[in-house]
């Protein structure tokens, strides 16, 4: 408090003069900040990539079907996508029929898919070649559950990357019962099960 | 047929326990191939790359307008730009408000992948508010050009009402900071009012108060940005001491008051003469006074919010699933929740788990006693700054508050005057 009465006798303009060395420091401290904020995570970033995506991992994924309630967008990004190089070509496909159809025709009741996304193409007897139309799948999951408990799990949920936002924190993520969406790295968009 | 379908079933018995391949790879006699499927990914790199540039881009337009040619248009343009590109184009994400959060968990754990486009939008535009003051709510971020844009009058907000309402962007900022760095949630992602807007769907709710947002931000400045955004507040204390600083005009103050009714967000402080309704010694008694207590409001913060932390760790994943856990184990004949069938299909370990949810409670319980003192100072200081009132001989800029709009611009004589005789001098 002396001090400061001394300063004030030294220099009428005190306190204006303690508010400019005030606003000194705070610069000072300002720019100290920025640089150790950015120079103490430009090293975590190091080897990192520029950005990262939203996916499933389908070995995890337990079809609890919140992929389809749960994203931003009114329709999910997260579609059912299909791993021909395993699929068995069944005609009685766990994903395709529900589990107590009595005939095989493609009547709605049997099929498992609400949305009659999946289509399937005669081969060669027996076999039947089955393919998800993206724009009628709405990621429910039930197919997939169909197709891991009955057959060769040749179907499986992913988000499609020209479809998904790609928010901060996906919104399915902080919902998903098997945590199975993390981040993985631009040039592996895709979890894929036939590569 | 039939025999393929017996086939079938009987491998489908067998293969129960089996995970995958219960059927083999058929043998395709007529020649049949595999289509090859190949799923669209767009070019990320290229995006991140025209995010950054255009980030830099407008805010050097927008410091050029505003601290070198004092002229607004630029940033009308800059506005439409932002609202186009990073709005209904890019969808908002990862804005520079969200990335808080990135980079305050990255800051505490060493884990989290952090990627260099968060980092820049975080730390790009808190250098320029360094620099230039907060040029990136003028226009560059897509909520400010939003509520910018649509902005037609400004009425004015009680001076103690705007100090009051702008504790919210302070308590806002801690709280999305305590719920980031316990891995619990996004807070600042989740209530984000005006990306349902940009994506043209989304929750209801969040969308309905954005639009109430926009429509106050017709008749006073700015809403969000003043009362809720927690990265304006960050950049106020950088653009408050900021190198190169806005200003209204070379010449002297006229004192005509046309700025402080052109500023849409109170950034211009009328001049005050202390006039002596109580006696010197009366209101340095008040401010100790304040200074006193602002030690034990922070106390109050640390002790009230460390008492609730518990509560407030029940809305992260882990605990909760440990809390769905226990009331399993209670009455273990209840249906499964989907959580559960999960933690249990995956062979979870209740231990694990019990240890995981206890980690997080401790977490809480140091941060939210953290974030408890924060919140006292906040409060604290806007009680002293409601009671402190400095001499103003003109009319001021406050730094703190001012965005940038450049609206006042155009309405100081004394800059019409040096405009004319071609004095755009710095």
């Amino acid at each position: 408090m002396e001090q400061n009465n001394e300063n004030k006798n030294e220099n009428k303009n005190s306190p204006i003069a303690r508010r400019k060395f005030l606003r000194v420091l705070g610069t000072a401290v300002a720019g100290g900040s920025i640089l150790a904020i950015s120079g103490g995570l430009i090293s975590r970033v190091k080897g990192s990539e520029v950005s990262h995506y939203w996916q499933i991992d389908p070995q995890k994924c337990t079809q609890c079907g919140r992929c389809e309630t749960d994203c931003v967008l009114q329709v999910s990004a997260v579609k059912c996508i299909h791993a021909n190089k395993i699929c068995g070509y069944c005609d009685l496909c766990g994903g395709y029929y529900r589990s107590n159809v009595k005939e095989l025709n493609t009547a709605a009741e049997n099929l498992m898919c609400p949305t009659g996304a999946i289509q399937r193409k005669f081969v060669e007897d027996p076999y039947f070649e089955y393919s998800i139309d993206e724009s009628l799948c709405n990621g429910c999951g039930k197919c997939v559950k169909g197709c891991s408990s009955f057959g060769n799990g040749s179907l499986y949920l992913q988000i499609k990357r020209d479809l998904c936002k790609d928010c901060n924190e996906c919104s399915i993520a902080t919902v998903c019962a098997s945590n199975a969406i993390t981040r993985v790295s631009l040039d592996k968009p895709y979890k894929l099960k036939d590569e | 047929m039939n025999k393929i379908l017996l086939i079938c079933l009987f491998l489908l018995q067998l293969g129960q326990g089996v995970a995958q391949n219960r059927f083999p790879k058929p043998d395709f006699e007529s020649g049949y191939k595999y289509p090859e499927i190949h799923y669209a990914t767009p070019n990320e790199e290229l995006l991140v790359m025209v995010d950054i540039f255009l980030l830099v881009a407008l805010m050097g337009i927008v410091s050029w307008a505003v601290i070198r040619k004092r002229t607004r248009k630029p940033i009308i343009w800059v506005s439409v730009i932002s609202v186009a590109y990073f709005g209904f184009f890019r969808h908002g994400c990862v804005c520079s408000i969200g990335s808080i959060q990135n980079i305050s968990l990255a800051l505490v754990d060493n884990t989290y992948v952090l990627p260099l486009s968060v980092l820049l939008f975080f730390i790009l535009p808190v250098l320029f508010a360094f620099l230039f003051g907060r040029v990136f709510c003028a226009g560059v971020c897509p909520f400010g050009a939003l509520q910018e844009l649509v902005h037609i009058k400004s009425y004015k907000l009680p001076r103690t009402l705007t100090i009051l309402l702008g504790m919210i962007p302070w308590i806002y900022l801690i709280f999305a900071i305590l719920y980031a760095i316990t891995r619990t949630s996004f807070i600042i992602c989740h209530f984000d009012p005006f990306i349902g807007i940009f994506r043209l769907g989304g929750e209801l709710g969040m969308i309905l108060f954005g639009v109430i947002l926009l429509i106050l931000a017709i008749f006073t400045g700015r809403p969000f940005c003043r009362f809720m955004c927690p990265y304006g507040a960050l950049l106020s204390l950088f653009s408050s001491v900021s190198i190169w600083k806005i200003r209204l005009t070379d010449k002297s103050c006229i004192d005509c008051e046309l700025c402080h009714n052109a500023c849409p967000v109170d950034a211009i402080r009328a001049p005050y003469q202390k006039k002596a309704t109580e006696s010197r010694l009366r209101g340095v008694k008040r401010l100790l006074n304040y200074f006193v207590l602002l030690p034990l409001m922070i106390l109050c913060g640390a002790f009230l919010m460390r008492s609730v932390s518990n509560e407030l760790s029940r809305s992260n994943k882990e605990v909760r699933l440990y809390e769905m856990v226990i009331q399993h184990e209670a009455n273990p004949e209840e249906v499964l929740s989907v959580d559960l069938e999960a933690f249990y299909g995956q062979g979870g370990v209740v231990e694990e788990l019990a240890k995981r949810a206890e980690k997080v409670q401790t977490d809480f319980n140091f941060y939210s006693t953290i974030a408890g003192v924060f919140i006292g100072l906040v409060i604290g200081i806007t009680l002293i700054e409601l009671s402190v009132k400095r001499t103003r001989k003109l009319y001021e800029i406050d730094h703190a508050a001012c965005v940038g709009c450049a609206r006042c611009f155009s309405y100081c004589p004394q800059y019409k005057i040096g405009n004319e005789s071609g004095n755009t001098s710095l």
